[in-house]
């Protein structure tokens, strides 16, 4: 009787619910989380106000956390577009109920890790010189255009695959109405239009993935193309790419998690989804390890004294809890973790998800530091320890993510509905038709 | 809603989607002009500007397909749209 | 077009680091309190690079003073964002106080680490307040600043020798570093003239640069016979 009701109203009502349904704790979380973004935003007057000062970086370490999590940020920003336009132009049927929660991690972690330059800025106010006299030689130029490219894309990229589900909220009518109808763009689901919409997104989904791949590897070029040791290194560009689809595929683990747990959708996100992403995830644990492994064997093989000084510092120096914690973090327990199906529950995923996050803010610290801590010349080896503004910018910076989702997810389904009812009623033949043609014909026939 | 008060409401929905529309290509066309800006700047100095040729060939087409995309859906979605009603 | 340059001889030179007090003040280089300056927030242009060899009782300590290396390659230049950071055609590599935006990263790809930056609004005791070198522009908070070879001196003996229409006299351009240096053991003078004396003692046995196999060509010449 109550399976019946459902199926009169909507198969799949449970992806509109937390759209309708405002329960106490969504203003709980949004309450805390703004406090903690206008401490960080307060934080962020004072040190426009006293200067750069204010932080714990230093001369030689003249880069510190903001650059850390700009990478890191980026990189994680890697999980959505690319992890969903290759799981789309791959054809892997079980990508549906993922690919909206990674577009949406893109889009809003993109606009927070773009953001890290400029909170890094010494003089922000002077900002619009890049316009006026920018520099195109400039890594950072070439930053501020794949970035924005990126951005552009991936947000459009999250928009088009959304319009049918606009639609269906528009056509639910209740509150909003105006809004809907101004972002459904006129969507009737007409034959046309599906075919229109489709290749669009087949298009962008080609594009986008050399924009994803542009954009770490010119943030990796930032340092590759300076002289300093431990980051003149060819080997940068591909090794924050990996590392941060590695990173990516963590947050967007985390974040499917999250939502299975909060909005009760262990009926879309099934245990075969996060086996499936976590498979990934060790895939990309292992190339993590290859790359890590080959850029340091270089360095101690090769034993150049200013390359040497700066490998010394992570593996046996005052780095070395966070050069090993990164180890053990990205690669060890990952893959124990991973690789036996019995700690392959969504607990034993979620752990390992953690530790990868953890894993590769860590990989980033340890390169943007050490290598400014250890200048050329004969001077003393510098220190870095971050400030209280620093931290609470980073907490900050989370925050505005944790923010952009739980707001997201209160106007827009989590998941693409239009594309789980395309699953159940088209691809289904349609993947009993392609297996079909993978396999040989009868015998004696050729194309 | 009545009808009146429908058709006034669409038309305003119309209107706003346009202006969005034509706000991506401002955008775009504001970051060709940027860029085509560096590369004088770059030329004036003779501060590498075959660098900054090269990224804007490739960094402009990929903006201008953006919008492209973005409006080729736009107007695909209105064409047929008209088409029904008629 | 002239290539000025700077020879410093450590055989000559005892470490006192007076060519330091003469460059912070005909620069206006802020001067930090002491809790800053444990932060390793200190502004020098001119810096004394202190190597310790050996253990206690028997340690040999070396002094190298430090200014910015006018590379005529400079990696800096290259990655500077707003054309903050330059090289003119006589080989001096300035920064542009009002146009920098303090990204630093001049200072992240320097090989020399020669920059330093304005943490805080730079601040002067008030006895020196009254002795600002007025041919030196004032820094503000959150910019990169450096080194300069005192460009400012070289207007002045341009001035003079354009109203006299004569060539620049070797020795005639000296940095404050090189004026003051009780040792005499920095000079300083355009390389591209054979007659001068930079240029013969660039040609010295003794003669190296730092990091030279960089390829960044600094134009600061050291004289030792140790190394």
């Amino acid at each position: 009787m109550e399976e019946k009701k459902k199926t009169t109203v909507d198969i799949d009502e449970a992806l509109y619910r937390p759209i309708y349904e405002t329960g106490k704790g969504f203003y709980i979380t949004v309450g805390v989380l703004l406090m903690i973004i206008l401490f960080a935003a307060f934080m962020y007057i004072r040190q426009v106000y006293y200067g750069l000062g204010v932080t714990g970086m230093n001369q030689p370490v003249t880069w510190g956390f903001y650059i850390v999590n700009f990478v890191f940020f980026i990189g994680i920003s890697h999980a959505g577009t690319l992890i969903s336009a290759i799981l789309r132009l791959s054809k892997a049927e079980w990508r549906r109920p993922i690919t909206r929660m990674a577009e949406v991690i893109t889009a809003i972690v993109l606009a927070i890790g773009g953001l890290h330059p400029i909170i890094d800025l010494g003089r922000p106010d002077r900002v619009l010189n890049i316009f006026t006299a920018g520099r195109l030689q400039s890594p950072l130029l070439w930053d501020v255009t794949s970035i924005t490219a990126y951005f552009t894309a991936s947000t459009v990229y999250l928009y088009l695959p959304m319009i049918p589900d606009i639609a269906k909220l528009r056509d639910r009518g209740g509150k909003l109405r105006w809004f809907y109808d101004f972002l459904s763009w006129g969507w009737q689901g007409t034959e046309h239009q599906k075919k229109v919409l489709n290749r669009a997104i087949n298009i962008l989904m080609v594009m986008v993935i050399p924009i994803a791949v542009s954009v770490h590897t010119v943030i990796s070029y930032i340092f590759s193309m300076t002289l300093q040791p431990g980051w003149h290194s060819t080997i940068f560009g591909p090794y924050f790419v990996v590392g941060a689809i590695f990173s990516g595929i963590a947050a967007l683990l985390i974040v499917m998690i999250a939502f299975r747990k909060f909005f009760h959708l262990e009926n879309y996100l099934k245990l075969i989804h996060f086996r499936y992403l976590s498979t990934l995830l060790l895939i990309m644990s292992l190339l993590w390890f290859y790359f890590t492994f080959s850029e340091y064997l270089t360095g101690i093989f090769g034993a150049e004294p200013h390359e040497m000084d700066v490998i010394l510092y992570k593996m046996t120096g005052p780095y070395a809890i966070f050069f090993w914690g990164m180890v053990i973090c990205n690669f060890i327990i990952p893959v124990i973790v991973l690789s036996f199906k019995k700690f392959k529950t969504i607990k034993g995923i979620l752990f390992a998800s953690i530790t990868v996050v953890i894993g590769m803010w860590l990989e980033r610290l340890n390169i943007v530091i050490p290598s400014l801590a250890n200048p050329r010349l004969e001077l003393s080896t510098g220190m870095y320890f971050p400030s209280l503004t620093e931290w609470s910018l980073f907490i900050g910076a989370l925050a505005v993510f944790v923010l952009g989702y739980v707001l997201f997810s209160k106007f827009f389904p989590i998941i693409s509905i239009w594309e789980i009812e395309e699953g159940r009623e088209e691809s289904i033949k349609e993947v009993e038709e392609r297996v079909k043609s993978y396999l040989p014909g009868p015998a004696g026939t050729t194309e | 809603m009545n009808g009146e008060e429908k058709k006034f409401h669409d038309k305003i929905i119309y209107m706003a989607q346009l202006a969005s529309i034509s706000f991506i290509w401002i955008f775009v066309a504001g970051i060709a002009v940027w860029i085509l800006n560096l590369i004088s700047i770059s030329v004036d100095l003779n501060d590498a500007p075959g660098a900054s040729i090269g990224i804007s060939i490739i960094a402009i087409p990929v903006f201008f397909t953006l919008a492209g995309i973005l409006t080729y859906v736009f107007v695909g979605f209105h064409k047929k749209n008209n088409n029904i009603k008629e | 077009m002239p290539k000025w340059a700077m020879v410093i001889d450590l055989d000559k030179c005892t470490g006192c680091g007076d060519c330091m007090a003469a460059c912070k003040v005909e620069n206006n280089v802020a001067i930090v309190s002491p809790e800053q300056a444990e932060e390793n927030r200190v502004m020098f242009w001119m810096d004394m690079m202190t190597i310790y060899e050996g253990e206690y009782p028997n340690i040999k300590v070396t002094r190298i003073p430090k200014p910015c290396y006018h590379c005529d390659n400079p990696p800096c230049i290259k990655v500077c964002p707003v054309h903050a950071t330059y090289i003119n055609p006589e080989g001096l590599v300035g920064q542009i106080y009002h146009r920098c935006i303090g990204c630093r990263y001049c200072m992240a790809a320097c090989p020399y680490t020669a920059k330093v930056f304005n943490w805080y609004e730079p601040e002067w005791a008030d006895e020196f307040k009254t002795c600002m070198n007025p041919d030196v522009s004032l820094r503000m908070k959150g910019v990169v600043e450096k080194c300069s070879f005192c460009a400012h001196r070289l207007q002045h003996v341009k001035e003079d020798a354009d109203a006299e229409d004569r060539p620049i006299n070797d020795g005639e351009y000296m940095p404050a570093c090189a004026e003051s240096c009780p040792a005499d053991a920095i000079f300083f003078g355009d390389l591209e003239n054979k007659e001068s004396k930079v240029y013969k003692l660039s040609r010295s046995p003794r003669a190296f640069k730092e990091l030279e196999d960089l390829g960044t060509e600094p134009k600061v010449i050291y004289l030792s016979k140790r190394e």
